[in-house]
């Protein structure tokens, strides 16, 4: 069982905040748009050292660049904008919403310098990751070109999949597709399917993510998703262990969310093994990768390093490969 | 004080900048908490004199000693802990508390605010608490068993803190519930909870909610037991008032009609048009303009102009409704 991290890591510590100084420089006008990237650089070291310190076998870059999940996509695509600030589905997370003005167009290029540094960074297998396109679309402030959600949901699928084009160039063999909005609004599940029919003509492997909700009840739908892995969360709420008893509707590897990433209380390695136990009565050994639950953005630093800590210590007493 | 569209903001304010510097450095240990107090006390004094210059109709203390609304009262309930940093936008962080073990409410913790406030206006200042469903949706709950079971400890200790503060003449009571709409299957939660705050409370109750899916939680929030829903609208281009088409809004409605997150100042007719809005759905005794949330994210002249012009376009607005303030 390889263990891997979701989602955007904290980007500074009670210790390390030569980011946020920066911002606040940069806010200042005392720091220029040069000084604010090697900042970011530093910093996105900084997160890459931590996670693979920890121990966590397949690691991202921690989305140090990221102001949100939608943020890169916003601001880099052609008639997107970011708009209006709303708070980030159940957290006390802010995002800016995205507004559309027009057709939708990416040049494939947003995250791929990004990637290229984290790769030169990384020692352990690096993936990459994107957000989700029912996600862009449903959280989307104004859209003043597409009719209706379907239209808007394809063309951010296609805005994506050029993304995913880009980062499989760059080397990237297996990119997150953060979709919360899929456990959100599980009726919009056959369009969520049909947009990922469109990033899986990328041809790089998929990871799917429907993180914050009870998914229970989504699972046997997921199984017919285009993807590679689904990554469930059975840890955050009191209901989400139910979502193991319907593993075995999922063909393909399935994550399992072992870490709660929303909350501070350390999960002690039994916790996290009889999750893993009953796991493996329905998906073998092979077929079970262990995760957070969400993006350990949530949590305050020296918790989320605690939290991977659980994560590798448990996937080691239950036969994680190291 | 105004008969009809009661002027209000929903709590907060820009803090002036030697106040930012001094709790800046009391945090360094470089300031004394008892000179911090005195600049808060200062700052306090300042706004309540802004606000009766503008002429906003009930009044609130703007906060200059809290940070943030949950953290505030973390700190001074027992039970909880602080924890460290979190992002909660931009470069926005706070420290967000963890649930630890039981709560309990050592003594009261806005009570002496709100009595120096009041000593400072003829006007009506509003007792200011956080909700127990935010309290416990904005902390890391590691001591209850159940999400439940934290909101009704929370709403037991905000219990006694309401009742304190009526008994000391608060006859307005906020009880801000912004996460409500975060789980709307918790919904059931937060109105028992609220039910268990209100219970004893002859003041006028009130609570602000905020930024997420309103139309999520509606009606059924009306259930919620409080005399007055706190919206807010502007950001929203007034979507949520067409829920009303369907199911009526049964509670007086305080209408938020400028955005607090943006540095653009709306126009006075732009206010006006909001609340015009408002109108159509709940009668002027029972409707109370005010900006959209909290103006903490602003500068004191930036508080100030929104504030301004949420207080001119009632005033044009009462012109036209045939009814003039009365003092």
């Amino acid at each position: 069982m390889k263990t891997t991290i979701v989602g955007a890591y904290p980007k500074i510590s009670d210790e390390h905040q030569d980011l946020r100084r920066a911002l606040h420089k940069l806010d200042r006008g005392e720091l220029d748009e040069a000084g604010i990237a090697g900042v970011l650089d530093d910093t996105t070291a900084w997160a890459i050292g931590e996670i693979e310190s920890a121990g966590v076998d397949v690691i991202n870059d921690g989305q140090v660049r990221w102001d949100d999940l939608l943020a890169p996509f916003a601001r880099a695509w052609r008639n997107t904008e970011r708009g209006p600030l709303e708070r980030f589905y159940d957290n006390n997370t802010y995002f800016r919403q995205p507004v559309i003005s027009g057709a939708i167009e990416s040049d494939g290029q947003t995250l791929v310098a990004d990637y290229r540094k984290a790769k030169a960074l990384a020692k352990r297998e690096l993936k990459a990751a994107i957000a989700g396109p029912l996600t862009f679309a449903t959280l989307t402030a104004e859209d003043k070109h597409y009719k209706t959600l379907e239209a808007r949901t394809l063309a951010v699928a296609d805005a994506l999949a050029a993304e995913l084009r880009g980062l499989k160039a760059a080397g990237a063999t297996l990119v997150d597709v953060e979709e919360p909005a899929l456990s959100a609004h599980p009726e919009l599940v056959d369009l969520a399917r049909a947009a990922f029919e469109r990033l899986a003509k990328a041809g790089v492997q998929l990871a799917l993510y429907p993180y914050f909700f009870p998914n229970t009840n989504l699972i046997q739908a997921l199984g017919s998703f285009p993807v590679a892995q689904v990554g469930l969360d059975v840890r955050s709420r009191e209901s989400s262990h139910k979502a193991i008893d319907r593993l075995d509707a999922v063909k393909q590897t399935v994550v399992l969310g072992v870490v709660d990433a929303r909350n501070t209380r350390v999960e002690t390695a039994r916790e996290i093994g009889e999750l893993v136990d009953a796991a493996l009565k329905k998906v073998g050994a092979d077929r079970l990768w262990l995760s957070t639950t969400t993006g350990t953005e949530y949590l305050p630093h020296d918790v989320a390093v605690k939290k991977l800590h659980a994560l590798t210590d448990a996937a080691r007493v239950t036969g994680g490969v190291r | 004080m105004s008969e009809i569209l009661l002027t209000t903001t929903v709590g907060s304010f820009g803090k002036p900048d030697y106040l930012q510097k001094a709790r800046n450095a009391n945090a360094r240990g470089k300031l004394s908490d008892a000179e911090l107090l005195d600049l808060e006390k200062q700052a306090t004094e300042e706004w309540i004199r802004r606000q009766e210059q503008i002429d906003l109709d009930i009044l609130v203390d703007g906060e200059m000693y809290r940070g943030d609304m949950v953290a505030y009262f973390a700190e001074k309930l027992e039970g909880f802990k602080i924890g460290g940093l979190v992002r909660s936008y931009g470069n926005r962080y706070y420290h967000k508390p963890v649930i630890a073990s039981k709560v309990s409410r050592p003594k009261p913790m806005t009570v002496d605010w709100f009595n120096y406030t009041q000593s400072l206006t003829d006007r009506p200042v509003k007792g200011m608490l956080t909700g127990p469903y935010t309290m416990l949706d904005w902390s890391y709950n590691e001591a209850y068993k159940t999400r439940r079971d934290a909101a009704l400890a929370l709403a037991e200790v905000v219990r006694q803190e309401a009742e304190d503060l009526e008994r000391a003449g608060a006859k307005y009571i906020q009880i801000d519930e912004p996460a409500i709409h975060a789980r709307p299957e918790e919904l059931d939660i937060a109105i028992e909870a609220m039910g268990v705050v209100t219970q004893n409370l002859k003041a006028k109750t009130i609570s602000h909610i905020c930024y997420g899916d309103f139309a999520a939680i509606y009606p059924k929030v009306l259930k919620l037991p409080v005399d007055q829903l706190d919206l807010a609208m502007h950001n929203y281009e007034y979507r949520w008032l067409e829920l009303f088409d369907k199911d009526p809004f049964t509670k007086e409605l305080a209408i938020g009609v400028v955005d607090v997150h943006s540095h653009r100042l709306e126009t006075v007719d732009e206010a006006a048009e909001g609340i015009r809005k408002g109108l159509k759905y709940v009668s002027a005794d029972r409707l109370l303009p005010h900006p959209d949330c909290g103006l903490k994210t602003r500068t004191v002249e930036e508080s100030l102009d929104k504030c301004r012009i949420v207080v001119e376009a009632a005033k044009k607005v009462r012109a036209e409704v045939g009814r003039t303030a009365v003092a």
